[in-house]
């Protein structure tokens, strides 16, 4: 069997404090930027 | 276009032409041609994959989209964010652990050599072909609104990037990407702002807003379960999600553009700020369209965008039916205008009964209006049965051209050409490292100095630059442009998916079940592109699930169908 990891390399980010905190930022600005967006189509219409 | 648009423009193509073949001028080995010696910073990254990403025609057409049908197509985005988290755990890391030049390099780690070919021939093929259109759709365009020659606008546009990618490989479409997408943002920024400055002095943004919200231009969001919606909410998440998983996970023309980071990390940052950044700007570009339309809410409109079409109508014997219908569409203008002014005189005065009744009054003279204009484009398909009476392309550049002060006009201008080279060159990039590592350095025997093949992958560049360039230029028998583009991605990219998740997610299937499964799916898809009604974008679902599907049933059978084990990957 194949050994496929892909954890080769963590070196953290040089800002953010660790990737998993990065990815919790993307995935809060979407969520916002959808309720933000859900916001403007309800408002304005 | 006066002296000082031209001058922007012209300025605009020499410093980037110019710049590319500088910073690309010290490429000794393949590594820094192809890698760009892992030189990026995140930045320059991040800017890379957007400019690759966003091609002229997003620039021409989604404006026109808020135009005609509002701002739900920003939900196509939503998926892309998640796509790029799963990237930044799973494809980067292993990418850079295997020390890989293209994906396709990986398969033959994972499978074998034949899978690695395949995917390789596809991703040319299909690339190779949607290259000579990133080219003719805005020369197209162009050469409609400003009178230029259709030929001489895709060879300008083919061969400026052919100098620049030709000579300086990665490194220079890279950090011209990024300039190119300074002058994208510029442009758009300027745009808007002059856009609003241009509304009628009494109208204020949020007036705009308003108009815009009530004649249905601000829908970003629909909630909605339904299948047949194709912007909905819950497409845009997991229908986009896969595709942007498919598109910079697999295409070597985005992946070229994350492997040369300096390092894991700087690659990761690139893909997160494309992840933070790409709703927003699709938000803003379409914010930008929906401006537009109030504009010509207050300003005369025409009846149809296409000014080819039109002087077409106008010389043939429907020519006095479509200006009835001109005459007919300017007196709902007027009295639509009229209705505006009403509703915003009620909103103003707080007044919420006549609000209501000025946006009922508005809905009913709008959609009158659209019933002219839909009988016009009715016209305009009698006189021309190629014509698809489909106008988005020009709407926000008619407006540019018409109404945007001398000096942005060539500052958009400048915006176009830059999206569309930054397109073409990470495309004609990708094709010669695909082409020379999976292709020629895989399968040419003999001695290949670094030198050779940087001097071969130079050559490659010019050879895909002339192709793009000779297929753009008969690319006007192929009908409407995006579906073109997106017909042609949808009809591979399911296929090239399949490979990749059964490398990730399906460790015991190996390179024999995935050769006949790509093969199964990929014909498929051909079955359904020639002899079925399905709509296209289900190639790409029916490409990934036969591939994965016919895979597994054959290892299942066969007894894993594979060879022996292929070398481990971890060192």
């Amino acid at each position: 069997m194949n050994h496929l990891d892909p954890t080769g390399d963590e070196t953290p980010p040089p800002f953010g404090g660790s990737w998993r905190t990065l990815y919790i930022v993307v995935i809060v600005n979407l969520a916002l930027l959808v309720a933000l967006f859900y916001a403007f189509t309800k408002v304005f219409s | 276009m006066r002296g000082f648009d031209w001058f922007v423009l012209a300025a605009s193509l020499v410093f980037i032409v110019a710049y590319g073949v500088w910073k690309g001028r010290r490429n000794r080995d393949l590594q820094g041609y192809i890698l760009g010696d892992h030189s990026m910073r995140w930045y320059t990254v991040a800017f890379s994959i957007m400019a690759t990403q966003a091609s002229a025609i997003t620039f021409l057409s989604t404006p026109g989209q808020a135009y005609v049908d509002g701002m739900r197509f920003v939900q196509f985005y939503f998926g892309l964010p998640l796509a790029m988290i799963v990237l930044c755990v799973t494809a980067v890391p292993l990418y850079r652990k295997l020390k890989v030049y293209t994906a396709y390099e990986f398969l033959e780690r994972r499978f074998d050599v034949r899978v690695r070919s395949l995917a390789a021939f596809l991703f040319l093929v299909q690339r190779g072909l949607a290259c000579g259109l990133t080219i003719y759709a805005p020369a197209v365009v162009l050469s409609v609104l400003l009178g230029w020659n259709l030929y001489v606008t895709n060879l300008v546009i083919g061969v400026l990037v052919i100098i620049y990618t030709a000579s300086g490989g990665t490194k220079a479409v890279s950090h011209t990407n990024f300039w190119q997408m300074v002058i994208i943002l510029g442009g758009m920024v300027t745009t808007l702002v002059i856009a609003l400055s241009l509304l009628p002095d009494h109208v204020s943004f949020l007036d705009a807003v308003h108009v815009a919200g009530n004649m249905g231009r601000l829908n970003a969001i629909d909630f909605s379960f339904d299948l047949q919606n194709r912007y909905s909410f819950w497409s845009g998440l997991i229908g986009g999600f896969f595709l942007a998983l498919s598109y910079f996970g697999t295409d070597q023309s985005q992946v070229g553009r994350y492997l040369s980071g300096q390092s894991v990390a700087q690659s990761r940052l690139g893909l997160i700020f494309n992840g933070l950044i790409k709703v927003p700007m699709q938000f803003v570009i379409l914010f930008i369209g929906a401006m537009v339309f109030v504009f010509h809410q207050f300003h005369e409109t025409p009846i149809y965008f296409n000014p080819v079409e039109t002087h077409r109508v106008e010389a043939s014997p429907l020519a006095g039916e479509f200006r009835e219908l001109q005459a007919e569409y300017d007196a709902l203008s007027r009295a639509k205008t009229a209705e505006i002014e009403s509703f915003l005189a009620a909103r103003r005065a707080g007044d919420a009964v006549a609000q209501e009744a000025a946006a009922a009054r508005i809905d009913q003279v709008h959609a009158s209006a659209l019933e002219v204009r839909g009988q016009a484009k009715e016209i305009v398909r009698q006189v021309n049965p190629r014509s698809d009476g489909n106008d988005v392309n020009y709407i926000f550049l008619s407006f540019v051209l018409g109404y945007l002060p001398v000096g942005v006009v060539g500052l958009v201008l400048a915006m176009i050409f830059a999206a569309s080279m930054s397109s073409t060159a990470s495309e004609l990039n990708a094709l010669s490292s695909t082409t020379i590592v999976d292709f020629y350095k895989r399968f040419v025997r003999g001695a290949k100095s670094d030198r050779h093949l940087v001097v071969v992958s130079k050559i490659a560049t010019v050879i895909w630059g002339c192709l793009a360039i000779l297929f753009a230029e008969y690319a006007n028998k192929l009908g409407s442009l995006v579906e073109a583009v997106n017909i042609l991605g949808s009809i591979f990219y399911g296929t090239i998916l399949g490979i990749f998740l059964l490398a990730f997610y399906f460790k015991r299937v190996q390179g024999t079940a995935v050769f006949i499964g790509a093969v199964v799916g990929e014909a498929a898809v051909v079955f359904c592109y020639t002899s079925t009604d399905i709509s296209f974008l289900w190639y790409n679902v029916v490409g990934c699930l036969v591939t994965i599907g016919v895979a597994v049933l054959t290892a299942v059978v066969g007894g894993r169908g594979g060879r022996p084990q292929p070398r481990a990957i971890t060192s």
